[in-house]
């Protein structure tokens, strides 16, 4: 590399830690109340009566009007990519989440080329981000036509929506 | 009521990966002597001190409590502002506030940031303290770990940034190339900037498209580095000023604007009605009120040289554009002629940028600093050519919540 | 404000979760701790207006100054009580309180040829500690250069 070092002494150290996890967090059901949808298979959205904005997951008041969004409007299982990335191929120990390994916990296999993408589902005016199966890398453009893929055993939780495939 | 001031005195430590030669107090101690030392005066003529970092990054709870008498605060107000990744330019117009306003005569601003001492590499362990509670509840209701880890791992040091290089890119026909391009003129004019991190001479785009790709388009070679430093500046009012510094760096307008957060989904995992992140209408609307307040009405022609807040190369290309001083979609068209270089019409970031240096708290007060000492003739190798009378300073937090942008002149305003 | 129809729920965090972290201590405050394993309680000593803190610290909060390690000067580490308090319940770190076996003195104690206050529990009964009483410190057999060095301060006579 051509990068010119720095090099400092280095003084005594005092370890600690910051028990992030020891809050007992307090939340408005909403979150609840789209996964229960999940498991028929709906995908639900608050609507602001103020300016007319559907989003997608729901939240109770809205980011521009000010207004408590208490209407609730049912989206297309249809929508748009309005982004994506493509992930090199997993590598177990490159990155690690919270202290753990992606690899170690099981979530992602080693060598997978993983596709996060940004959906607007038909009738919503806010992305989800997930993630894009049976499709090709270099097929994936901006714009692209996809649908919901939900998973085998619907429980009414956040996975029932598993991801989006394109619409072929 | 916007009383003239101006900033007469800047300091800065150096920028590295581990400062561990000193603690975090004495890190924003050697940033305020620095700055006194810059401005000629001593603690006593300071009437205000304005401090900030992003305490999750550093691990000290309230640090104002600690850093208070390091840094000047004792006899005197002082304020802490946190405004997400630009903490720094909040300060910085916060200092200049509380001397337009006509409260005190001379204010103190100095912000920090030591990510060494959190034991994971980089800014992991700040990153990750911020999404804990919107994690926690994403999990109560079952949202599977593959899922969560995929769409925010992958991004990993980039995380909404690849996203926001997308869409820009697809819009303007910007290329891999010139994200290469931007980052070695970053890492080239860093090495002439005895403060910043990153520094490599000569570096090419060659150098940096040698590097392995992290999620495309970023390389590691594009990526900003996560720095241990502090810095300070010294605003006066018009008397006090005129009197200390031979050419003071005058405050013209300034502006911040906050839009919707969008960190993917809402921190509580609910949804948010911003699409696309490169639409950055906190940047668009403050260049606007700044500039109608400085008086500019063309920007493109008016403004000498510009400090973005760019810890990715897309960045610059990005917020030049909605600060009004490139056409849509043109910036990286004006790069690639070198219009951005240190000799270039208008100089982007010649300090380095946060490309090259990034202590978060810090930077987007160096955003101002830089600009100030541009304007007072004082940045030594990195000083561009040019007559510098107008000069931008622009920060940028969380993902598309807080704007700062500040215009500084060679001449005070009316 | 939110309206009472709004059920809310808890959400725990998990407490596996930790953010780390290793503060680094600064030369001065290095040299400190360092000495201790010779014995040795160093403060600082302003070169200006002449304030002495313990332990030392690298930038005088009253004139500005800077502290160098020429600065450093040795003091006995032990000073006069200047204020107690006792206390009898503990935070066990699980947000519980536990009830102390034997009640802590916590002194605030004036240390001799230093300006700074130096807080530490002190090994004595409560009934026993006099405001303006003498505190000495006891040192460790196992010595380190960290605070456990000090085994603990103590009144003498």
């Amino acid at each position: 590399m051509g990068y010119v070092k720095d090099e400092r002494p280095e003084t005594m150290m005092v370890e600690g830690d910051w028990q992030v996890g020891a809050y007992r967090y307090k939340a408005p059901r909403l979150l609840e109340e789209y996964a229960q949808n999940l498991k028929n298979k709906k995908i639900v959205g608050s609507l602001c009566m103020g300016c007319g904005k559907v989003i997608v997951q729901p939240r109770n008041i809205c980011g521009r009007c000010h207004r408590r969004m208490e209407e609730r409007k049912i989206v297309s299982e249809w929508g748009s990519l309005t982004c994506f990335v493509v992930s090199p191929p997993v590598v177990k120990g490159k990155y690690k989440l919270f202290g753990l390994d992606p690899v170690d916990t099981g979530a992602l296999k080693e060598g997978e080329v993983m596709i996060p993408v940004f959906v607007r589902f038909d009738g919503s005016d806010s992305n989800i981000a997930c993630l894009l199966f049976n499709a090709k890398p270099e097929e994936v453009f901006i714009g692209m036509r996809v649908k919901a893929v939900w998973a085998k055993e619907l429980k009414g939780a956040m996975s029932d929506l598993d991801g989006v495939e394109p619409i072929r | 009521m916007f009383r003239n001031c101006a900033i007469i005195g800047c300091g800065q430590t150096k920028h590295t990966s581990k400062r561990r030669d000193v603690s975090a107090a004495e890190l924003a101690a050697e940033a305020v002597n620095a700055a006194l030392v810059d401005a000629g005066i001593t603690m006593k003529d300071v009437d205000c001190v304005v401090s900030g970092n992003m305490q999750g990054f550093g691990g000290i709870a309230q640090p104002e409590q600690w850093l208070g008498d390091w840094i000047g605060c004792a006899g005197k107000p002082a304020i802490r502002i946190a405004t997400g990744g630009t903490t720094g330019g909040s300060v910085g117009q916060g200092a200049c506030y509380t001397v337009a306003s006509g409260m005190y005569n001379v204010s103190l601003a100095v912000a920090w940031e030591k990510h060494s001492d959190s034991k994971e590499a980089g800014a992991t362990t700040g990153l990750a303290h911020v999404g804990m509670g919107n994690l926690f509840h994403a999990l109560a209701y079952g949202l599977s770990l593959k899922n969560l880890i995929a769409t925010t791992a992958v991004g990993a040091a980039a995380g909404v940034a690849v996203y926001q290089a997308r869409y820009y890119m697809q819009r303007s026909g910007c290329r891999q190339e010139h994200l290469d391009m931007v980052a070695a003129k970053n890492r080239r004019c860093a090495a002439k900037n005895p403060y910043a991190h990153l520094q490599w001479p000569n570096c090419q785009p060659e150098d940096i498209a040698k590097t392995d790709l992290i999620a495309y388009p970023f390389r590691y070679g594009h990526v900003c580095p996560a720095s241990d430093g502090a810095s300070a500046i010294v605003v006066a009012e018009e008397k006090f000023a005129r009197k200390h510094c031979k050419q003071p760096a005058w405050f013209k307008g300034l502006a911040s604007y906050s839009d919707e957060e969008n960190q993917l989904q809402s921190e509580n995992y609910g949804g948010v009605g911003v699409i696309d992140p490169s639409e950055q209408m906190g940047a668009r609307v403050s260049a606007m009120k700044a500039y109608k307040m400085a008086g500019i009405t063309d920007p493109q022609k008016e403004v000498d040289l510009a400090e973005i807040y760019q810890p990715f190369p897309s960045q610059e290309l990005i917020f030049s554009e909605r600060l009004g001083l490139f056409d849509e979609g043109t910036a990286w068209k004006h790069m690639e002629k070198g219009e951005t270089d240190i000799n270039g019409r208008l100089p982007i970031s010649v300090s380095g940028g946060v490309n090259a240096t990034n202590a978060i708290g810090s930077s987007a007060l160096q955003r101002i600093l830089e600009a100030a000492l541009q304007i007072m003739g004082k940045a030594g190798e990195h000083q561009v050519p040019k007559k510098v009378k107008t000069a931008v300073a622009h920060g940028w937090g969380g993902v598309t919540n807080y704007i700062t942008f500040t215009v500084l002149g060679d001449t005070p305003r009316g | 404000m939110m309206e009472k129809k709004f059920d809310v729920l808890t959400v725990n965090g998990l407490p596996i979760v930790q953010a780390q972290f290793n503060w680094s201590v600064g030369v001065l405050m290095q040299k400190f701790l360092k000495s201790l394993a010779n014995k040795k309680f160093l403060a600082a000593k302003c070169p200006e207006c002449g304030y002495i803190y313990a332990p030392p610290r690298n930038t005088c909060a009253k004139c500005w100054k800077k502290i160098e390690e020429k600065d450093l000067i040795e003091i006995s580490g032990g000073g006069t009580l200047v204020s107690y308090t006792v206390g009898y319940v503990e935070l066990d770190g699980k947000a519980n309180w536990v009830d102390l076996k034997k009640p802590k003195v916590i002194g605030a104690i004036k240390l001799e040829g230093a300006n700074s206050l130096f807080f530490a529990p002190i090994e004595a009964d409560p009934k026993d500690v006099k405001i303006g009483m003498k505190i000495g410190l006891e040192w460790n057999s196992e010595l380190k250069g960290g605070w456990k060095d000090i085994k603990h301060f103590k009144p003498v006579s």
